[in-house]
């Protein structure tokens, strides 16, 4: 799924871990050489005490004791030196028995050395010449303690970045969500356009959509114009065509072709293929399909209407009645959805001796149309058949072979399917599963 | 019984005014719209065959005008209209049958016929009953005890009408106006005279006269 919302989550955060990153290391990095350069002062420092601390006393050359810092006498205290005369050396107390890898250049050791008990130590070396000698003196102090504390401020600092991007990315979704809220409704208004439950989008759309919202709406108008007129102009056609053809008809019954009853027979024969053909086409022509996404049949008030048109048409006493969801609204072309049905329980009045149903249910996928009839029914084995051709075996009551085939032709265009099975009711059922077109955002992201 | 037929296309009414002659029907043709609209309500016709497709003003307006208007006359409409969204437009309007373009002329004889019987309150069987008499409405001979008794064609018409309105009332020039089309001189001497005819073919109590009121079918059967 391609959100625009989770495209620019995902830049951001990115952009975030990144840069909080660089900025932390890298100012923990300065603050560490700013840090190392005051150290290697303060040892440098170091060395120029121990340095004066070295006093000619009545043995020769000693270190006095009163001039050195009380912490390098105390064991692991964390500083230390080593002082190396020509033929001397002085370690301070506190390295007792330890004996760290003392660096070799002058200056800042580049690398901190290993010191007693785990410690890491920054050492210093400087080398003097006094009275003649070389005096080498080294110093190190215990960096650990520091090391600790930068990382702690180096968790710190990653746990304040988590919590800031973590804020960021509320807060970037809060105004992506704020910003994106027109495309939001346009969405949910084309999901009850797919719907039926409106014909247009708001047109108070926002400069950015207006255009979209403009081009939908006059798509949506231009498809509705057109399908009114190519369904206007089939009618009229159908009506070019179809009154000469009931001429010709009644020309059929003329004296004059009594003398002549094959010829009879022939012409009605050819009349009455052409009729099938033209009403099979015109009906093809005329359904919308899926063509329009605005439009619905409203159960209840197109149903009462066909079935009262169904019970003048069958006035026969079969018992007509029909069972629907509460203010169910299908989401088909209305004159579609009207074919199919007229179609159907036309047929099933042709055959049922007392009893017609219409029950529509809602299915997970869409919904569920089923007709029945107490009339004869059709042998299992005879089903497809019917199907497949769209015809009733046995024609004997007039139009079967083309209402089904249209009501085949409309079931193919909604991509439903259908089945003719046994009815409770002793007769036929024709039981219609018809796909409810989805809008395609099934993502909830609230 | 007296029909207007409201048909745009003039081959297609030249032959239903032809076939429906020969069923016994008088026939009334009109082309327009405009006309129908007036015509219908102004003259007493027992059924209207109305074309949807019309100049001057369109079918299904000129019903609703005449419903509007309080006809009750039933109206088949006939129509190359076929889908069910216009069906039912159409009985909406007022229609109360629908045949449609191009139909065989056998179904709408068949439908003319289940209509006006509908309209009488008379069931729909394949033979017109009243009491002993049985009335083959297309062979046009009708069957009294078992006999068939055959008719000429203004019997059979007189005899149509007598059978759909059974018990009724009926004065001569009424008779007249529902047997024939509004072009034929009405002669109410012919309607005695085939009267005369039928209670010679039938029995003299199938028809009774009222002096001064008229005639009334099936007082007796």
């Amino acid at each position: 799924m391609k959100s625009i919302q989770g495209r620019l989550g995902l830049g951001l955060i990115a952009v975030l871990v990144l840069v909080s990153l660089v900025l932390l290391q890298a100012s923990l990095w300065l603050f560490e050489s700013a840090l190392r350069r005051t150290l290697a002062d303060n040892l440098r420092e170091e060395t120029e005490g121990l340095l004066v601390a070295i006093v000619r006393g009545p043995d020769g050359v000693q270190l006095d004791p009163d001039r050195l810092s009380p912490r390098y006498q105390r064991p692991f205290s964390g500083h230390y030196f080593r002082i190396d005369l020509p033929g001397r050396t002085w370690r301070s107390r506190s390295l007792w028995d330890a004996s760290p890898q003392w660096p070799s250049s002058p200056g800042l050791a580049d690398e901190l050395i290993e010191g007693p008990q785990d410690q890491r130590l920054l050492a210093y070396r400087a080398e003097y010449q006094r009275g003649g000698q070389r005096v080498l003196i080294q110093v190190a102090q215990d960096y650990s303690p520091i090391l600790q504390s930068f990382d702690r401020v180096r968790l710190t600092g990653l746990v304040l970045v988590g919590v800031s991007i973590l804020l960021l990315v509320l807060l970037q979704r809060y105004v992506v969500r704020l910003a994106l809220r027109p495309l939001e409704q346009a969405r949910q208004q084309i999901a009850q356009l797919q719907e039926g439950h409106r014909r247009q989008l708001d047109t108070d759309a926002p400069t950015e959509l207006q255009p979209l919202v403009d081009e939908i709406n006059h798509l949506l108008g231009e498809t509705e114009e057109t399908l009114k007129r190519s369904r206007h102009a089939l009618g009229n056609l159908g009506h070019a065509l179809k009154t000469p053809l009931a001429v010709l008809n009644s020309l059929t019954l003329r004296d004059e072709l009594t003398e002549h009853p094959s010829l009879r027979t022939a012409l009605r024969e050819q009349l009455t293929q052409m009729e099938q053909r033209v009403a099979r086409e015109l009906g093809r022509a005329r359904l919308a399909g899926e063509a329009l996404p605005g439009t619905f049949f409203d159960c209840e008030t197109e149903l009462p209407a066909l079935f009262d048109t169904l019970a003048m048409i069958h006035a026969r006493g079969v018992s007509l009645d029909w069972q629907a969801p509460a203010a169910c609204r299908l989401p088909w072309d209305r004159e579609d959805m009207l074919e199919l049905l007229g179609n159907l329980l036309d047929n099933a009045c042709k055959w049922a001796k007392t009893r017609v149903r219409l029950t529509i249910d809602r299915t997970d996928e869409g919904y569920r149309l089923c007709i029945d009839d107490d009339g004869p029914g059709i042998a299992p084995s005879r089903r497809d058949e019917v199907l497949a051709r769209g015809t009733r075996l046995d024609e004997r009551r007039d139009g079967h072979g083309l209402g089904l085939g249209i009501v085949r032709d409309i079931i193919a265009a909604w991509q439903g399917d259908w089945a003719l099975e046994d009815s409770p009711l002793g007769g036929l059922r024709v039981d219609i599963h018809l796909p409810q077109r989805v809008a395609r955002t099934p993502e909830r992201t609230r | 019984m007296r029909l207007l037929l409201v048909e745009d296309n003039v081959p297609l009414a030249d032959e239903l005014i032809a076939s429906l002659g020969r069923q016994g029907y008088a026939v009334d043709w009109l082309a327009d719209g405009r006309d129908a609209d007036y015509q219908g309500t102004s003259e007493p016709y027992d059924l209207i065959v109305l074309d949807l497709g019309l100049p001057g003003k369109p079918g299904l307006d000129v019903l609703r005008d005449w419903r509007g208007r309080g006809l009750a006359t039933p109206v088949l409409v006939l129509t190359a209209r076929g889908s069910w969204a216009e069906r039912i437009e159409g009985l909406k309007a007022g229609a109360d049958d629908y045949l449609t373009k191009p139909f065989h002329p056998e179904e709408l004889a068949l439908r003319i016929q289940a209509l006006l019987r509908r309209a009488s309150g008379v069931p729909n069987q394949p033979l017109l009953e009243v009491g002993a008499l049985a009335l083959d409405e297309q062979r046009g001979v009708c069957r009294q005890d078992g006999n068939e008794v055959s008719l000429t064609a203004g019997e059979f018409r007189l005899l149509r009408y007598f059978m759909l309105h059974p018990g009724r009332m009926l004065s001569k020039s009424q008779l007249a106006e529902h047997l024939y089309d509004g072009e034929t001189e009405r002669d109410s001497n012919v309607i005695e005279v085939l009267v005369n005819r039928l209670r010679g073919k039938l029995g003299r109590d199938v028809i009774e006269t009222r002096r001064g009121q008229g005639y009334r079918f099936g007082g007796s059967v």
